[in-house]
């Protein structure tokens, strides 16, 4: 077994990893032949809610051929987002959106950008301040609250409750959690388990399995995000106790939550809305000289078995 | 291999100095550490669910994936090297293996093979960096991590790739869970034992019998325990290390089929931090991380240990914050008793 030779310098093992990250930059289009572009920084691609944000905003940006987006990954690097948004506010975008990883470090380079005449429309995490155009989200414990409803309905006001929660040191998570609760209080359901699944699905199906060894009756699970849902389901189902409980997610994307519930593995989920059309809408609009709102709350909906189907119900 | 020396057919591992102390007290310590977590499931059982069969058929379930990773991680350590890629191998694996067999709907065997060739390629790649190029292997391993992260993304497209298929329209359409992931999912033997758990102890004991019996397990310990003298004495180092990075390549490949076959899905996320849980199982079994001591039993008793903690404090609904320091503290004192072995 003779590995050494030519084909083996070291010189080209140093090289190849150099020539594969060359390979992999790439540099945003010039904003040339589009009459509009509309410079887009997104903290982070890793969670496919976040995905879901882009490729909302390019399908509706696709509607109109005046536009092109440009798109920037930050990688859940505050730094990185801040010259992200530096570099397209020097790139002379004509409308910018941020959906900041922070609000402290980022106010101060959006807020240039507004102070400079630029319109900034700040998505799903807000900044501190009022140095933007728009700012456009959900309110995370309107949802939570909302699937604190729903449990109570379809438990019929009592029952003993799983509760897979969020990373608890994100404010996401913290509110489902604060609203499902405050919807509860004064009924006779009891969160009989609880516990930090991380917004991970193995870690909910591990922290399901718990449940399911300590309790022998479970009446409904309820999990912050549809992927902690659906670890929940499969350890109930490899318990086979799957039939004896409900299962309720939050997010609702097309392509998780929301075919989760088409192939009736989770019994609800509440969408947790992008704002990607949205954001796009506004910026028509703001270019078209119209004037917008400095806040616009994104409403939700819920998809049941009943109605997924027909695109689920609205929630007010 | 068939170039090796003929008359190195037995090279000696390494003079460990105390030669009946070294083996025997690193396992002593190590089913010590492993008592003591059980001694704490005993004191907080957990309103009985600590006595119930079904959180050991778990805590197996749950240890198995990551033991996969420990029992590829073994021979890299034993040759004193490390590899921090295994947890990205795993979700790259998962993202393949998920895109061959629920996608393509390749046959099982077929998936099978691609991944685990993929998972040695992965290795032999890392293995040749340190090998060749002479780069550290924590170096070489760390770039595998970022770069393998990165396909797995790629390859996805940022997405799980579930059953759920997306069409050329956009349209959703569903597909049948594969029968490899059924297969891999299912309990076996009268639902006593998880697949997973059996894929597991396979791998441990093909691992475990090339450390112990197989030439090349001799010349893992002879390369971890003194490179030079081993080099010296006519083992084939550079084709030693390559091997023992391959070995985790492929077990990290395993393993990646073992998780998407449990999510039923092949996420680009999953497996993030698995290679840390991984080398704490084989270091609190009390495999030295400077290479040449150590094996599998010791290591399959860090998988318990670890395996065991986690499912302790999982049951007991113990807060997050509180059981990262537990955990943290429980680590320390394992490896420190095995540091005084």
């Amino acid at each position: 077994m003779s590995l050494d030779g030519p084909f083996f310098s070291r010189r080209a093992v140093l090289l190849t990893p150099l020539v594969l990250a060359a390979g992999c930059e790439r540099e945003p289009k010039g904003p040339k032949k589009a009459r509009f572009v509309i410079g887009m920084s997104q903290c982070n691609l890793g969670e496919p809610w976040r995905v879901q944000m882009n490729a909302d905003i390019a399908a509706a940006a696709k509607e109109h051929p005046g536009i092109e987006v440009v798109f920037k990954d930050a990688q859940n690097d505050t730094l990185k987002q801040r010259a992200h948004v530096e570099e397209l506010v020097a790139a002379k975008v004509d409308v910018l959106f941020v959906s900041p990883k922070e609000a402290q470090p980022l106010t101060e380079p959006i807020g240039k950008a507004f102070d400079a005449g630029l319109p900034v429309l700040v998505l799903d995490r807000a900044v501190l301040g009022e140095r933007y155009t728009t700012f456009i989200g959900a309110d995370n414990k309107k949802i939570g609250r909302a699937a604190g409803e729903w449990t109570k309905k379809v438990l019929g006001g009592k029952g003993k409750v799983v509760e897979l929660k969020g990373l608890m040191t994100s404010t996401p998570g913290q509110d489902r959690s604060a609203g499902f609760r405050e919807a509860l209080a004064g009924s006779e359901i009891e969160i009989a388990f609880e516990a930090d699944m991380k917004w991970l699905e193995p870690e909910a199906r591990k922290e399901m399995d718990s449940a399911l060894a300590r309790l022998p009756k479970i009446d409904l699970v309820y999990a912050h995000n549809d992927p902690g849902a659906h670890g929940a389901y499969l350890a109930a189902r490899a318990a086979g106790r799957e039939k004896e409980m409900k299962f309720v997610g939050i997010d609702a994307l097309p392509h998780e939550g929301v075919s989760y519930v088409e192939q009736g593995i989770l019994d609800a989920t509440f969408q947790y809305p992008t704002g990607g059309r949205e954001a796009v809408d506004t910026a028509l609009r703001i270019l078209k000289g119209e004037s917008v709102p400095k806040t616009i709350t994104l409403g939700s909906r819920r998809f049941t078995k009943d109605d997924v189907k027909k695109g689920g119900e609205r929630i007010e | 291999m068939s170039e090796t020396p003929q008359h190195l057919e037995t090279p000696a591992p390494r003079s460990p100095g105390k030669p009946a102390a070294w083996h025997h007290a690193p396992l002593a310590r190590a089913l010590v550490s492993l008592a003591l977590v059980l001694a704490l499931g005993v004191i907080f059982p957990a309103e009985g669910a600590f006595f119930r069969l079904g959180t050991h058929q778990g805590a197996l379930r749950q240890a198995s994936v990551v033991g996969i990773l420990a029992c590829g991680l073994l021979p890299v350590i034993l040759a004193g090297g490390i590899d921090l890629s295994v947890g990205s191998v795993l979700g790259l694996s998962a993202v393949v293996a998920a895109k061959l067999s629920i996608h393509a709907g390749e046959p099982a065997w077929l998936s099978v093979l691609l991944v685990l060739g993929m998972g040695a390629a992965c290795g032999a790649a890392s293995g040749s960096v340190v090998a060749f190029a002479r780069v550290q292997p924590f170096v070489a391993t760390l770039a595998m991590m970022v770069f393998a992260r990165g396909l797995a993304k790629t390859t996805s497209g940022g997405t799980k790739v579930a059953t759920a298929v997306p069409g050329p329209d956009g349209v959703l359409r569903y597909v049948e869970v594969p029968p490899l992931f059924r297969a891999l999912d299912a309990q076996v033997f009268g639902g006593n034992v998880a697949a997973v758990t059996l894929v597991f102890l396979a791998m441990a004991a093909i691992v475990g019998v090339v450390c112990a019996r197989h030439r090349l397990g001799r010349y893992l310990y002879a390369v971890g325990g003194n490179e030079e003298a081993a080099r010296l004495s006519g083992v084939p180092v550079r084709a030693t290390k390559i091997l023992a990075y391959v070995i985790s390549g492929v077990c990290a490949a395993a393993a990646g089929i073992c998780q998407a076959a449990q999510e039923q899905q092949g996420d680009p996320e999953a497996g993030v931090t698995y290679e840390l849980t991984a080398i704490a199982m084989v270091v609190i079994g009390g495999t030295s991380l400077k290479g040449g001591r150590g094996g599998m039993g010791l290591t399959l008793l860090g998988v318990l240990t670890i395996g065991y903690l986690d499912k302790i404090l999982s049951i007991n609904a113990v807060p997050e914050a509180s059981r990262l320091m537990l955990t943290g503290a429980i680590v320390i004192v394992a490896a420190v008793a095995q540091k005084n072995a």
